[in-house]
């Protein structure tokens, strides 16, 4: 593992010789928030900016995407799905608790027999730059969820904010070769890893370690029918916002759209919070209220999804407690599953 | 108002006991710095959960669509009078609704708040009519109430709700005497071109989540237009020609029956400004039919009936 160390000043000519080889997203100023975004120069990104408004989902599994053509051709019906052949992609500045929503993200596209062809495609050429999170927020929750504001799963190159430089720690071979050929860093001391390290010691004492989640899976097991369904749910007005915000919410559907040539059949996101998720054609909908519905948001992240991975679908980044329209807190949630 | 506490929770206190309903919807304080969330209880010795300041910013009206229990609802002015509206097209009974009236000053807009504090994360906050204090890690300031309330609310011309059953402590008399229509009216100084400019830039960043839709009472539909398949009347995308037609219909539709309680900006997590174009359509119908929504439970929706002396000079 070699670590490093570069000038906050060299970072947009760093990123700039990453676009010569890489399309590189990272976060820039939208003006009230940070957003994940293709960047044409180094000096696009803002890496100083509070996590992303949006998790790195919105770029590998985005809201609208053409996942196949259809158009009339001489011998019937033609098809063709969308491919990306252009250059290797680079995520840069993705925060620990959404490099761990991709490797999450994997495991429901990628594990099984089946891999997602729109996601792989462009998931399998991306290499992530994490950036360690030296002020996790309040509504941050990452170390009670299994991670970590320094954690490195799903990271190639870990940046870590020492102030006027980063250290730059390469952590796998795709790492070594998005370093290569870039100028202006020089060898970490013993001193930037003992600074390094301090930081990650303040940034976990710093986040909320109270919840209880130990045994949660298993609790929920027993609990589909319990009365607590009947209330939790209430305030729910029954948006999108934590679902659509979420890194390891990966409901979609599918529509077809007519274009002047053809028919363009699209993914976009979807989520059990819509009143339509399940509705049948018949009209029966097997989740006909908020309750059902808040149910199996919670049940997928913290039982469903654990008993069929191994892990929780849920990475803490805090997304959901800070948008929700009505502060649903699903902290709170936890707590009062845990209690019962 | 902060003694109004007591008064607040002596009101759901009495209700209940008295069997006057089942269930009394209010504000109890939130998880975060400078938020409330709604409170459903049943129980009357629950009733100290209940609070009443200005970050009790939903639109509780929202929660009395399709209820069958007898319900007691806090209520601002913009909320009693989105429950008139709704009584008034018939989604919630009069009978079974018992509106406790809250004197209302405006509420917090925690938008204003993050756009001063330059990044800054509140951990702590208190907050009354005069001034809004917020802590951080190594900050304290102290911001004046008023310039950081809703825009909804800096304009609003009916904070005493226009009907209640109960109302807590005195009926607010301050009218503000900003312009009510100003950001409306900046937006019709300008060309097509750029007002196009302006929708394009606000509403390109919308993900379709429809939490202006969700937390709307007004937004009642069994089956939304916009989830309707067969027809499928337009593109469930966030391209932006589908989402200019998502926002340019709400606001149709909502013509006439919007309040301008500010839910609908205030719950965007992409901080659109969605209120000014409804307030257009406010504007629109105030002025040709000289109508203003929630203000009656008898009056008939504006857009369901029709008067010799309306003003038809859009027919063509």
């Amino acid at each position: 593992m070699k670590i490093k160390i570069v000038d906050k000043k060299e970072v947009p000519a760093l990123i700039d010789r990453l676009i010569e080889r890489y399309r590189v997203f990272a976060p820039v100023d939208a003006g009230k928030y940070a957003r994940l975004m293709e960047v044409a120069s180094g000096s696009e990104a803002c890496l100083e900016l509070q996590n992303p408004k949006l998790s790195s989902k919105e770029i590998l599994f985005p809201q609208t995407e053409i996942i196949l053509r259809i158009k009339k051709g001489e011998e019937g019906l033609e098809t063709e799905e969308p491919s990306e052949n252009d250059k290797d992609w680079v995520l840069f500045g993705v925060h620990p608790c959404d490099a761990k929503g991709l490797v999450l993200t994997d495991k429901f596209f990628a594990s099984g027999d089946y891999k997602d062809k729109p996601y792989m495609d462009k998931r399998g050429k991306t290499s992530i730059v994490g950036l360690a999170c030296n002020h996790p927020r309040a509504t941050c929750f990452c170390a009670s969820v299994g991670g970590s504001p320094f954690g490195k799963e799903g990271i190639d190159i870990l940046l870590v904010d020492l102030g006027e430089e980063y250290l730059i720690e390469i952590l796998t071979e795709r790492g070594e070769r998005m370093i290569e050929g870039v100028h202006g860093l020089r060898d970490a001391s013993d001193d930037d890893m003992a600074r390094a390290e301090k930081m990650s010691e303040e940034a976990e004492k710093a986040l909320q370690t109270d919840l209880p989640i130990e045994g949660l899976s298993e609790r929920l097991e027993g609990m589909f029918e319990d009365p607590l369904w009947d209330k939790v749910h209430l305030k729910c007005v029954g948006c999108g916002v934590c679902s659509y915000l979420c890194p390891t919410c990966w409901c979609f559907d599918i529509i077809d759209e007519e274009t002047s040539t053809g028919v363009e059949r699209i993914r976009l996101w979807d989520t059990c919070q819509f009143t339509q998720f399940t509705l049948q054609g018949s009209g029966f909908n097997p989740r006909p209220s908020g309750k059902e519905r808040m149910r199996q948001r919670i049940m997928h992240k913290f039982c469903y999804f654990p008993k069929e991975y191994g892990v929780l679908a849920c990475t803490g980044c805090g997304r959901c407690v800070r948008e929700c329209p009505v502060n649903q807190d699903i902290r709170e949630t936890i707590k009062e599953i845990m209690s019962v | 108002m902060e003694g109004l506490g007591n008064s607040i929770k002596e009101a759901a206190e009495r209700l209940l006991n008295e069997g006057d309903v089942d269930l009394v919807i209010g504000y109890e304080r939130g998880t975060t710095p400078l938020r409330s969330t709604p409170c459903f209880i049943r129980d009357s010795g629950d009733v100290d959960r209940l609070i009443w300041d200005p970050t009790c910013d939903a639109n509780l009206a929202k929660y009395l669509i399709g209820q069958d229990a007898k319900i007691g609802v806090f209520v601002k002015g913009c909320d009693a009078r989105s429950a008139v509206v709704c009584i008034a097209e018939g989604q919630i009974d009069r009978d079974k609704v018992v509106l406790i009236g809250l004197p209302c000053s405006g509420v917090v807009d925690r938008k204003k708040i993050d756009s001063v504090l330059d990044g800054r994360e509140i951990l702590d906050a208190t907050v009354d009519e005069e001034k809004i204090t917020v802590r951080g890690e190594d900050f304290e300031e102290e911001l004046p109430t008023k310039n950081f309330l809703c825009d909804s609310c800096l304009s609003c011309r009916h904070r005493t709700p226009t009907v209640y059953d109960i109302m807590i402590g005195d009926t607010p008399t301050e009218e503000p005497d900003t312009d009510e229509y100003a950001e409306v009216d900046e937006l019709e100084s300008m060309t097509a071109e750029e007002r196009w400019a302006h929708f394009v830039e606000e509403l390109s960043s919308c993900i379709r989540c429809y939490s202006c839709r969700n937390v709307c009472p007004m937004c009642y539909c069994k089956e939304c237009f916009v989830d309707e398949t067969m027809p499928a009347w337009f593109g469930k995308t966030n391209d932006l020609s589908d989402t200019m037609i998502y926002h340019i219909v709400r606001s149709l539709h909502l013509a006439g029956r919007c309040v301008d309680c500010g839910a609908c900006s205030r719950s965007c997590p992409m901080g659109i400004d969605l209120r000014t174009l409804l307030k257009k359509g406010e504007k629109i119908v105030k002025e040709r039919f000289s109508f203003e929504a929630g203000m009656d439970v008898e009056e008939k929706p504006v857009m369901s009936v029709f008067k010799q002396e309306d003003s038809e000079e859009f027919v063509i």
